[in-house]
């Protein structure tokens, strides 16, 4: 059973339809990565996604579970931040919080959140966490005291850190300086391998390619081509797809 | 005589002392609820918040103290205030509450504002409730952001307390002032500015340490 199901999401702006039905499915333990040049409105199905924005129409459906569909536009605080939780998500822009440190980013949200966890094996899982991202001896720096690299690792550990079913990646490279996209690429290529489920918005061609099972190229609002990367990126067979990577690949 | 002027004075920066520290207590959780209010998405509480607050901060403090002092009885016939020094007190007090909460209520929605869109989002997608996302999110940053321009109204506010001699209400440089006409000095009054400046700056310390205190992030 697939691990998500989208269908026939819709998003509008005022008049601006942003997302024009977009369906597709994913299995567990797959990395999904979406292409398509700017303005595509891959932020805003992942926004959706996350229920930062809520859709027009369509339903979302997690692991079997109904998480949106149209008619229930109106969700309760509660209710939406469970629903929320479903998926993590790392920002462009970092998103950490200044004044914790890394640790403490990481392991806020499970205190407050996961009443049935004990502190300590929360605390545990942060640091083991933070090791993974290669980052223990980065514990207790505050972010400002981080390079974005480092920064962009904390803020995956603390999406991490609540377990989610899928998590999902912003550009996560757009805001770092090319020397420091490599070590960020490494860690979400782990995590790949490790199969973690992932969806993952990018420019990176070259390591979309290497990651995904999966890859969707959006255009204008719509998937004008989805399929594994020998097809989409070796041989696309959407206009606008080539037209797309020949821009990328030079 | 130096000992007398001292003690007198000193009696006289109590009444100074007193405006000073409730105008402080009620003036900040007021300007937090008229930011609040200033920040609302319905234009019938807004708007109206919006313009009092440009009225009380674009006319004299001295004008609205003679107003709230003299208005009730000319216009409504009413003695609010109540008779001799208490009433000037309260009057010049509520006066000083009102126009510092507005002032400080324009610091808080800048330190409310300037809070990055992305904070709230991260706080979201983390399952964070809207009252954790304020108290373990946003309070300390805006807090931090807000500390010097907070540092600079109460310092303020220190001078502005002798505007209240205008309502005679009885402060440290009206007890100053006494000494020319009863003993025909003026040290006195040279006296009392040194009380504000001691005043002021034990508050310039107080605020630099908060700053320092949340200097360790950014
Ligand atoms: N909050 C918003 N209000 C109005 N328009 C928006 C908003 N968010 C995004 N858009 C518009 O939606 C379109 C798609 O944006 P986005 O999802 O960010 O694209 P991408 O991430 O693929 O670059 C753009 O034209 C953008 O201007
Ligand atoms: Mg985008």
């Amino acid at each position: 059973m697939a691990i998500l199901e989208v269908h026939e999401l819709k998003k509008k702006f005022d008049e601006d339809e942003v997302l024009k039905g977009i369906s597709f499915n994913m299995e567990k333990g797959q990395t999904l990565s979406i292409l398509g040049s700017s303005g595509s409105g891959k932020t805003t199905l992942l926004r959706c996604l996350n229920l930062l924005e809520t859709p027009d129409e369509g339903t979302i459906t997690v692991n079997g579970d109904l998480l949106f569909f149209a008619n229930v536009k109106q969700l309760k605080e509660d209710e939406l931040r469970k629903k929320r939780l479903h998926f993590g998500m790392v920002f462009q822009q970092f998103n950490l919080f200044p004044q914790y440190t890394a640790l403490e980013n990481v392991i806020l949200a499970p205190k407050l959140v996961k009443k049935d966890m004990e502190s300590a094996e929360i605390l545990e899982r942060g640091k083991v966490l933070l090791n993974k991202m290669g980052l223990s001896d980065r514990m207790d720096n505050y972010p400002h005291q981080l390079s974005g690299g480092q920064q962009q690792r904390v803020a995956i550990a603390r999406a991490l850190a609540l377990n989610p079913d899928i998590l999902c990646f912003d550009e996560p490279t757009s805001a770092l300086d090319p020397e420091l996209t490599g070590e960020v690429l490494k860690v979400i290529k782990e995590l790949s391998e490790q199969n973690t489920t992932m969806i993952i918005v990018t420019h990176e061609i070259a390591f979309a390619r290497e990651v995904s099972d999966e890859i969707i190229f959006m255009d204008q609002g719509v998937i004008a081509e989805q399929g594994p990367p020998s097809q989409v990126i070796d041989n696309p067979n959407n206009e606008r797809t080539k037209q797309f990577l020949s821009n990328y690949l030079k | 005589m130096f000992t007398s002027v001292t003690i007198s004075l000193l009696e006289g920066f109590l009444g100074t002392l007193k405006l000073f520290s409730l105008t402080l207590l009620f003036s900040l959780p007021l300007g937090l609820i008229i930011s609040f209010g200033s920040m609302s998405k319905n234009a019938v509480v807004r708007v109206p918040i919006r313009f009092i607050i440009w009225v009380v901060r674009g006319t004299p403090l001295m004008l609205q103290l003679l107003i709230f002092f003299y208005g009730p009885g000319i216009f409504f016939g009413v003695n609010l205030w109540g008779a001799g020094d208490s009433g000037r007190f309260t009057a010049a007090l509520v006066a000083f509450v009102f126009n510092y909460a507005c002032y400080f209520s324009e610091i808080f929605r800048g330190g409310i504002q300037s809070i990055p869109k992305g904070q709230y989002e991260a706080a979201a997608v983390l399952g964070l409730t809207k009252s954790q996302t304020f108290f373990k999110i946003v309070l300390l940053q805006v807090v931090k952001r807000i500390v010097p321009p907070i540092s600079n109204e109460v310092i303020t506010l220190v001078k502005d307390t002798s505007l209240a001699r205008v309502i005679a209400f009885y402060e440290i440089i009206w007890e100053g002032e006494r000494f020319i006409k009863s003993a025909g000095i003026i040290w006195p009054l040279f006296y009392t500015g040194v009380f504000y400046l001691i005043f002021s700056g034990l508050l310039t310390l107080l605020f630099g340490y908060i700053e320092k205190r949340l200097d360790y992030f950014k």
